[in-house]
């Protein structure tokens, strides 16, 4: 039918703003990272809640299929505990921390440096080969004929590589932000968040390597215990100080209380992080006092994490009343305690008698639970509660979906790394005695159902996260300058010169 | 414009309790290093116990370290990512995917299984199964095959 161009209305023109597939607006990197991490975040707490289950009921929660498929043949899907243990670690490491982790680097780096982010376009890119890449790697855990093996080296070979492409786009955006700003010494931020990138790389480097050129059992198995060890202690930890030392003091509004202890910290963080991993090297082939020396790293992290939390702790001072609420200073004070107590407890776990007891019990993932769904996550809730505002341009006093988050996770966490925790010793406990595997698997029903309940805590939590973004995208007022962290809102108008 | 201001700094240098305190831990680190040089570690590959002995359980534990099963199975064999136990298979397999094959076949299962599902297929990769067996570099024989298979059926 012909229609007469003079008699179409407004609404009948075709929109004509086009948005590109890759937007290069400031921030747009840090906004995408943002989000999907929080997407990541439910769904690794979600396989979590599904891993305990598979804990509680050995054997029947599992699903194991046979599929013909032309060409490849024989395809087989497991999903039992083993898998769905991989798949939630990775989930968690590589999908909800790494991308809080990305997010945090594309959004402080510009703020330190006072340039834009070379480029956001980069950025975004990044995270779409490193997600694909980790989408394809937590598809992968479950097709034993592609998996690899190893705590966090499970994924396969080709979703690995996506990643180390991911990881080295938003090292080349933050060295190119980095060199376009001051030359002079970065910000201590900077330096945890480039160790911990380049470690980063270099460790799925290694991981990669040994899957492909396939490493017997005993090689393999220690070079996948130590890039597990050490993505933990460099990149995680490291991400989530450089995180912490960014949105303390903007959030309180006070001057970083010491650039030395901050320093020193990373000092001792640099050195201690990667002894730390090669006291995973535990084996007859690795000589006793390689091991030793990597024990004692772990022991003496203890150090650092603590100079790092008392230089936030001072920081804070004078304004501990922002603490109470629920805002970036009462999740990064969360984070600051869970980092402590993780530390202690992974250096009472690195001592020989206490090795003896807790050795392949559930003790070690309650650690692991303590420290990523503990420290590491309250960093990136500190510093998605100060960015979300910033990159989404909205003037935001929080909501009942905050307190959720916050308290959602901080009990589940709680609940399920002590309980994780207590079943490791009680398990250590009944094997010295020679007690019956069906007395264990009681005695561990209990402590397992109460970590249960924990996740699914931290993944409602992590569902408020998303519901909170939500709303303050859809309802908060657009603010092209957002009220400072430390003006309650709606005392500034949008508009005022305070953003960071 | 989003405005950019550096993080002030209140102080450069390091109070001497900081100091104090890195340099007790350094000492508590160095005394539990002095005090446990010598020992042994555990193995981190725990190697399989058979619960009997003789010489096609020997032979069969070389064939399975050499064909390093445990780096898919596991250290001991019990399971380990995406890979199914390999105990307790006396009465027939562990993976729900092998109940219909180990119906047709109760007897010789897992023989088939591991050098391939379709033997007519030349490439033995190509076989399905546990090519990673019955592929180069490996290519175990029949013999061989059967060793490993009255192994494993020995595993509890």
């Amino acid at each position: 039918m012909a229609v007469n161009p003079k008699k179409l209305r407004p609404y009948d023109e075709p929109p004509k703003v086009r948005r590109p597939l890759v937007p290069d607006t400031p921030d747009s990197a840090a906004t995408a990272f943002l989000v999907v991490s929080l997407l990541w975040l439910a769904a690794a707490t979600g396989i979590g809640v599904l891993w305990v289950a598979t804990l509680l009921f050995p054997g029947q929660v599992a699903l194991t299929l046979a599929l013909e498929l032309p060409i490849i043949g024989t395809m087989g899907i497991d999903v039992s505990r083993p898998t769905v243990e991989a798949g939630f670690m990775n989930a968690l490491v590589f999908g909800w921390l790494s991308n809080a982790a990305f997010a945090a680097i594309c959004f402080v780096t510009p703020r330190l440096t006072g340039e834009r982010l070379r480029d956001d376009r980069m950025g975004f890119g990044a995270m779409g080969l490193w997600n694909v890449g980790v989408a394809a790697g937590l598809a992968g855990v479950y097709l034993p004929i592609i998996a690899g093996s190893g705590p966090l080296a499970e994924f396969p070979l080709p979703a690995k590589g996506l990643m180390l492409l991911g990881a080295v786009t938003v090292l080349g955006a933050m060295g190119r932000t980095l060199m376009a700003g001051e030359r002079r010494l970065p910000y201590v931020s900077i330096l945890f968040f480039a160790l911990g990138l380049l470690a980063l790389l270099g460790l799925l480097t290694i991981s990669a390597a040994a899957q492909f050129f396939a490493l017997d059992g005993t090689p393999m198995a220690l070079v996948n215990a130590f890039v597990a060890r050490g993505i933990v202690t460099y990149w995680i930890l490291g991400a989530a100080l450089g995180s912490l030392f960014y949105v303390v003091p903007r959030a309180s509004a006070n001057p970083l209380a010491s650039a030395g202890m901050a320093l020193l910290a990373w000092l001792l963080w640099a050195a201690f992080a990667g002894l730390s991993a090669v006291g995973a090297l535990v084996d007859p082939s690795v000589p006793f006092v390689i091991t030793t020396i990597g024990s004692v790293g772990t022991i003496l992290l203890v150090a650092p994490v603590f100079l790092a939390v008392a230089t936030l702790a001072l920081t804070i001072h004078g304004r501990w009343s922002l603490t109470l609420g629920t805002g970036t200073l009462a999740f990064a004070l969360v984070a600051m305690a869970f980092l402590l107590g993780t530390a202690l407890l992974e250096a009472i776990g690195a001592l020989r008698s206490v090795q003896g007891l807790i050795r392949d019990t559930e003790w070690e993932m309650g650690v692991w639970l303590l420290g990523l769904l503990g420290s590491a996550t309250f960093a990136f809730f500190a510093l998605l509660d100060h960015a979300a505002p910033r990159v989404l341009r909205r003037d935001w006093g929080g909501s009942i979906a905050v307190d959720a988050q916050l308290w959602g996770s901080l009990i589940g966490v709680v609940l399920a790394g002590f309980a994780l925790i207590g079943a490791g010793i009680a398990h250590g406990a009944l094997r010295a005695e020679g007690a019956a595997a069906e007395e264990v698997q009681a005695t561990l029903s209990w402590f397992l159902l109460v970590a249960g309940a924990g996740l699914g805590l931290v993944a409602l939590g992590g569902l408020a996260a998303l519901v909170a973004l939500f709303v303050m995208y859809t309802t908060a007022r657009r603010a092209e300058y957002v009220p400072a962290a430390d003006a309650p809102a709606g005392e500034v108008p949008a508009g005022a010169q305070t953003a960071h | 414009m989003t405005v950019h201001t550096p993080i002030e700094t209140g102080s450069r240098g390091i109070p001497g309790w900081a100091l104090g305190l890195t340099v007790f831990v350094l000492l508590v680190g160095g005394v539990y290093f002095a005090g446990n040089l010598t020992g042994e570690n555990p193995p981190i590959v725990a190697p399989p116990s058979p619960s009997g002995s003789g010489a096609p359980v020997l032979n069969a534990v070389a064939i399975i370290d050499e064909a390093a099963c445990q780096s898919c199975h596991g250290p001991d064999l019990a399971g380990s990512g995406a890979f199914p136990s390999l105990h307790d298979i006396e009465n027939g397999p562990v993976s729900e995917n092998l109940q219909a094959f180990a119906e047709e076949h109760p007897d010789d299962w897992a023989e088939i299984w591991i050098a391939g599902i379709d033997p007519a297929v030349s490439d033995p990769g190509m076989r399905g199964g546990m090519p990673a067996f019955a592929a180069p570099p490996y290519e175990l024989t029949a013999e061989e095959i059967a060793a490993v298979v009255e192994y494993l059926k020995s595993l509890p």
